[in-house]
């Protein structure tokens, strides 16, 4: 169990990535390392990084929730729709606590029913949408007082609250996967499920505690970017899965699960913010961010193949045989 | 059925063998009768067809992303990129002054690349969400690179046959959408590819060990389901004489949805193009009565989804007690 503190060994490349990107943009413009612009950055990566953060816990327990995108934007909807009435902090709290609840129930049925999460998480990917739709009346919804948006993105030198509220989230989610039994069971589970249940790691609570993770990561992600724009679609997100997704595999998170670090994801969200940054400032388009992830992607998943070492082949020849990504065999219930 | 299941004794019929299918059927019947009750106009001939029509277009891209799920790769994220980029190139051909045909046939010559692409990228090893994840960004955003994200228009009616016309009052949407399902049903079921395509989903290292290329096969299935998609894009393009870049958003969790409702394991090794088409038909066939109904739009996509989690949780548990005997 101890392995899992060790710094992953691609991490100083992904490191070297991600210095080379900031500095090329720095070096091609000048506006790129300036103090607003690295505060424009931070913003993008306090919505990108939870995000990331949120795909990155399930992938690491060897699952994936697809349904990250339809939760934010059901947070984003009641975060608006409550926030005048009863103020910032509460709402984030009520957001949090509606995606704590909403992933563990989640994670239970997933546990209950030993069903694959690619599967089950494409229904509440589906469902959650219908429900935005209906409590948004099918319609933006609007905040009338914008001095609570202001409030969240205040600037304060490089950060605003938004962004602090984020680095919280990582130092917070780094100390709970790294430091407690429970995040060294979602580890476990993640890098050999059958060895682990066999070392008496009860599956239910990884599980519970992943999904309950990445929906409270997705909603505080909908509730504070919908606040902080003052509105919220029930279409927005829709396309959330892409960068959080790429932020994750750049940042070194292991798409056969057990592997990947909170810091990690935490850099890798910040090389495709910086890659999006400078991209911006040259002027370009919105669907040449999009390429540009796309191509972010391809050359993470080239990499990770042709990066020939020893334990990943023997990773790849497990795959074949128990797929990762929630398709390993699945595991009897307790009891 | 074509469930070439990997247990046992798959010669002898039993029950528990038929449990999936029998499942998939009673689900329709249920539907049926649900709307026969409530809502006369449901069940009748000309709204029967309407659905059906309805289902057509994601039906096709389902029914060719059938072999990916049942080789054992997931599913595509890319097949409405593709479709969309199919549209808008035989848009582009066609205002060219191309000849249908040719049209027709560049249009399929580059999904099958596109497909093939990542087939290859999911044959050495690349994890199929990811791949296709990351093609369907690239292909958006070449798409919208090279038309500027503006719609491309055909200018011409050359065309509007392959979109429009209704041979025997049909329309040629669900003339394709039967005749594919009919050739994946004999394909998947009958010939030594669909059985050896089951093996490898089944699994893969017995596959490889009897002397099956697994990698090869992955590489078709991707090709199929690119070409699938293309084929939605022309009839697309053809029909309404443009194509447009967000022409097929969310069809490929809509196609994901009918192939799993269908009843096809996610873990591959299981599945059926006409189940898939009855997934098609069924999700179309909800959302039909749902309108006729007067429901509103979200509370349509959250009965979607609550019937594909109910359905998936079902086949869920009839496939793991199957396997407990």
């Amino acid at each position: 169990m101890r392995s899992i503190q060790r710094v992953d060994p691609t991490a100083w490349a992904r490191l070297g990535l991600f210095v080379a990107v900031f500095l090329v943009f720095s070096w091609r413009d000048d506006r790129f390392f300036t103090t607003n612009n690295v505060f424009t950055i931070f913003e993008g990566f306090a919505f990108l990084g939870l995000a990331a953060l949120a795909v990155g816990v399930t992938i690491i327990a060897g699952e994936l929730d697809l349904s990250v995108g339809s939760a934010a934007a059901v947070a984003g909807i009641i975060s608006v729709s409550v926030v005048e009435k009863i103020g910032l902090i509460p709402t984030v709290l009520l957001a949090t606590l509606i995606g704590i609840a909403y992933g563990s129930f989640q994670g239970y049925l997933i546990y209950r029913l030993r069903i694959q999460s690619l599967v089950f998480t494409l229904g509440t990917l589906i469902g959650l949408r219908g429900l935005a739709f209906i409590i948004s009346g099918e319609n933006t919804v609007v905040m009338r007082d914008l001095e609570i948006a202001r409030t969240v993105r205040r600037q304060l030198w490089i950060f605003s609250p938004f962004s602090l509220v984020t680095l919280a989230c990582f130092v917070g989610v780094a100390l709970f996967l790294i430091n407690t039994r429970f995040g060294r069971e979602i580890y476990a589970i993640g890098g050999g499920r059958q060895e682990a249940t066999a070392a008496g790691v009860p599956l239910v609570r990884p599980l519970v505690m992943a999904f309950a993770l990445s929906g409270a990561l997705a909603a505080v992600t909908g509730a504070l970017t919908s606040i902080k724009s003052g509105s919220a679609g029930p279409a927005a997100f829709e396309t959330l899965l892409l960068p959080a997704a790429t932020a994750a595999l750049i940042g070194g998170v292991s798409l056969l699960g057990g592997r990947g670090s909170v810091f990690g994801i935490a850099i890798g969200a910040l090389t495709l913010r910086f890659i999006n940054s400078g991209l911006s400032l040259g002027g370009a388009p919105f669907y040449i961010l999009t390429l540009a992830t796309g191509i972010v992607l391809i050359v993470a998943v080239v990499l990770e193949l042709l990066i020939g070492r020893p334990e990943l082949r023997a990773r790849w020849r497990r795959w074949r045989r128990e797929p990762g990504l929630g398709l390993r065999p699945r595991h009897q219930p307790a009891g | 059925m074509g469930s070439a299941s990997t247990s046992i004794d798959s010669a002898a019929w039993s029950w528990r063998q038929a449990s999936v299918p029998l499942a998939v059927v009673g689900a329709v019947a249920g539907l049926a009768l649900v709307g026969w009750l409530t809502t006369p106009e449901f069940v009748t001939y000309r709204n029967v067809q309407s659905i059906v029509r309805s289902a057509a277009l994601i039906g096709i891209i389902a029914v060719t992303m059938t072999g990916i799920t049942m080789a054992g790769s997931f599913f595509s994220l890319s097949v409405s990129q593709t479709a969309a980029m199919a549209a808008i190139g035989f848009a582009a051909f066609m205002s060219w002054g191309w000849p249908v045909w040719l049209s027709v046939l560049v249009t399929f010559g580059i999904a099958a690349a596109v497909g093939a692409v990542q087939g290859g990228a999911v044959a050495l090893g690349g994890n199929p969400i990811v791949v296709t994840l990351a093609v369907g960004a690239v292909l958006f955003g070449t798409g919208a690179w090279l038309t500027d994200n503006k719609t491309v228009r055909t200018g011409t009616d050359a065309a509007d046959w392959i979109g429009t016309s209704r041979p025997l009052g049909i329309p040629t949407q669900t003339w394709t959408f039967i005749l594919i399902t009919a050739l994946a049903a004999t394909v998947l079921a009958r010939t030594r590819f669909g059985r050896e395509l089951t093996l490898v989903g089944a699994n893969r290292l017995a596959a490889a060990a009897s002397g099956l290329r697994p990698g090869k096969i992955t590489l078709y299935v991707f090709t199929v389901s690119s070409l699938g998609a293309a084929l939605a894009g022309i009839f697309t393009a053809a029909q309404f004489g443009q194509g447009r870049l967000d022409q097929f958003d969310g069809a490929d969790i809509d196609s994901i949805a009918a192939i799993l409702v269908g009843g096809a394991a996610i873990q591959g090794g299981e599945g059926s193009a006409p189940r898939t088409a009855v997934g098609a038909v069924f999700i179309a066939g909800l959302q039909n009565l749902m309108v006729l109904r007067g429901f509103s739009f979200g509370v349509r996509i959250l009965f979607v989804g609550l019937a594909i989690l109910v359905s998936v949780s079902a086949f869920t548990v009839l496939r793991n007690r199957r396997q407990m005997t």
